[in-house]
């Protein structure tokens, strides 16, 4: 497992502070956050690379904070690979193998074993990347961190590459920590999400319920929410058909920027922030039948075809509200600028932060 | 006058500048081997004296240098890996040589390392005589060149990104085992620049070394002590072998550039 507590770290003017998240052993955690958020340089303070300050780190449930990093068995590939550029590729994959063996199998694993004789200078970005996943591997490390390593991979190659990391760290329950810009690959490979943002983490848990619950409006906002309204929630005088919510949730009406949302909570009222993902709003051209869904009667200011989906930008009372719609749907709903429409969602669907 | 005019004008006058410049700089030289190469290689060989000053030279620049590099390389390397308290005040010490005319280094070794100094009574205690030996020659040498070598080797430092010994760390090397594995291997081109310039400054060393070792006479004191004595005409062929000389870590560095 890895799991950090209260660690801070410095690495040049940089610095980590009070950082906390923990990834179980065995388990794959993702790390998002913005370019300078301080993604590379946790990955550096758990390998022991950057200066220590204060905090713990264990990994398989060991304190290895004061540890040298060649004792704390990590493996680490960077974006850039920095493999050596003195060396060969086989020299380099051997560099830190627990034997011959070990070495030969992770070149096979990452599909270098042809390249074994080629110097690194004439390698492609994405041929040093699998290098330096296969020389990491070759270490038989304890914990997998990875910062970003596919980003020089071609798309079929990276498809390729993310199936293989994900067995090896299947096969061998290598806990893993990896960074990512990438919000697929988060929702595809991670068991934990930690949202970092300058040097802090803003939130971290399952990436379900991240993405579904974010902390704040700025965790939202970079996960790629797109209707995050300011306002103030209240406690509902008469539920009026909502389902019945559990002990510890309560419906709240949230009012703010001329919206009005009824949202199943488990916050106290007061002045908040409503997240609503695109994907759970719903067009209609009359309004929808359920006293259980929010509708906000609207117009249709931009159609966007991205693919398979279309985005459709609504203006509800000088408020835009965003929804995500197959192209099927959009095409069976014919919707033009200009055009009238209905826009609901669930009240589970409302998240207030 | 048209700006393409104005250009052409500022490119013809760079050139002459440039070219008056590189005139000035290879004329003498050229003279001085044109005057006095032929007579110096023909001392290699009857001029025992030249033949030993040179071998002195070489011998005590090539001592420096590697005393320097000894010394000198886990410098560079603090200098430019770890940040310290003081590190500013460090650096400008190491500077401080460069900046000083080579008499006044020459008499600032001579206070320390002199007989009657505590240093220099040590060291004779340990049966190391400084002034006026191949000792004293050395110490002269390293102080006016050490500089340059930390100087450069630093810079190699500084080049090779930090990562390449933070990953190896983490594949099990121990701080050590990292510098001599990946951090040395990739600096070692700069290094060799560095201790090469190095070697190259030690070689043309005179003002320190003629106040703290006049004797044994290296070629640069040779060629000083021949002018002096008998003129221009018998210091031509010292004065010009030291330019050949000087040719080699010329030639060295550039092939490394080359191969670079």
């Amino acid at each position: 497992m890895i799991a950090v507590e209260g660690l801070s770290a410095r690495a040049g003017a940089f610095r980590l502070a009070d950082v906390t998240f923990a990834v179980p052993q065995g388990g794959y955690g993702v790390v998002l956050g913005p370019a300078g958020a301080g993604k590379t340089t946790l990955l550096e303070a758990i390998a022991g690379l950057a200066t220590h300050v204060g905090g713990t780190v264990r990994l398989a449930g060991r304190d290895v904070s004061r540890e040298p990093p060649e004792a704390r068995g990590v493996g680490l590939v960077y974006q850039h690979a920095y493999l050596f550029p003195h060396l060969g590729v086989a020299e380099n994959v051997a560099y830190g193998a627990a034997d011959a063996d070990a070495a030969r199998e992770a070149m096979a694993r990452f599909g270098v074993d042809a390249l074994a004789g080629r110097r690194v200078g004439t390698l492609s970005g994405g041929e040093r990347q699998l290098v330096a996943l296969a020389r990491a591997a070759a270490r038989r490390p304890r914990v997998l961190l990875l910062d970003e390593p596919f980003g020089a991979l071609d798309p079929r190659r990276r498809a390729r590459v993310r199936h293989e990391v994900r067995a090896l760290h299947r096969e061998w329950g290598l806990t893993t920590l990896h960074v990512t810009h990438d919000f697929a690959e988060a929702g595809l490979l991670g068991d934990v999400l930690v949202v970092l943002e300058a040097g802090r983490v803003l939130q971290a848990g399952a990436p379900e319920a991240v993405f579904r619950r974010p902390a704040s409006p700025s965790v939202a906002a970079f996960l790629g929410a797109e209707n995050v309204y300011a306002g103030v929630a209240r406690a509902e005088v008469a539920s009026g058909g909502l389902p019945p919510a559990d002990d510890a949730e309560r419906v709240l009406v949230f009012e703010g920027e001329g919206l009005t949302l009824r949202a199943v909570t488990d916050r106290e009222p007061g002045p908040c922030h409503a997240v609503v993902r695109a994907e759970e709003v719903v067009l209609a051209r009359a309004p929808h039948a359920s006293s259980a869904r929010n509708a906000l009667r609207g117009v249709v200011r931009e159609v966007h075809q991205a693919g398979a989906l279309a985005r459709v930008m609504v203006d509800v009372a000088g408020t835009p509200v965003v929804a995500a719609l197959t192209a099927g749907s959009a095409a069976e709903l014919a919707l033009r600028e200009g055009d009238a429409v209905w826009a609901s969602c669930k009240a589970h669907a409302v998240h207030l932060c | 006058m048209s700006g393409r005019l104005a250009a052409r004008l500022w490119t013809v006058l760079a050139a002459l500048a440039g070219s008056a410049l590189l005139l000035f700089l290879a004329a003498p030289l050229a003279q001085l081997v044109a005057s006095g190469g032929a007579a110096g290689l023909r001392g290699l060989f009857d001029d025992a004296e030249l033949r030993a000053s040179l071998l002195l030279t070489a011998g005590t620049a090539t001592a420096a240098t590697l005393l320097g590099v000894v010394a000198g390389t886990p410098v560079a390397y603090l200098l430019a890996r770890r940040p310290f308290r003081g590190r500013a005040l460090v650096a400008a010490l190491l500077d401080l040589p460069l900046l000083l005319p080579h008499p006044v280094a020459g008499i600032a070794l001579l206070l320390v390392l002199a007989r009657d100094t505590p240093a220099g009574g040590a060291l004779l205690a340990l049966g190391l005589r400084v002034v006026g030996t191949p000792a004293g020659i050395v110490a002269a040498m390293l102080f006016v060149s050490a500089p340059l070598y930390v100087s450069g080797a630093r810079e190699a430092f500084a080049r090779v990104d930090p990562r390449y010994e933070g990953v190896a760390r983490t594949l099990g090397d121990a701080p050590w085992r990292a510098l001599r594995r990946v951090t040395l291997p990739l600096a070692a081109r700069g290094l060799g620049a560095a201790a090469i310039v190095m070697w190259a400054r030690a070689v043309s060393e005179f003002g320190a070394i003629v106040v703290l070792a006049y004797n044994p006479k290296v070629a640069s004191v040779l060629s000083y002590d021949r002018f002096t004595t008998y003129g221009l005409r018998e210091a031509l062929p010292v004065a010009a072998v030291l330019v050949l000389l000087a040719l080699v870590p010329l030639a060295l560095l550039r092939a490394a550039r080359e191969e670079a």
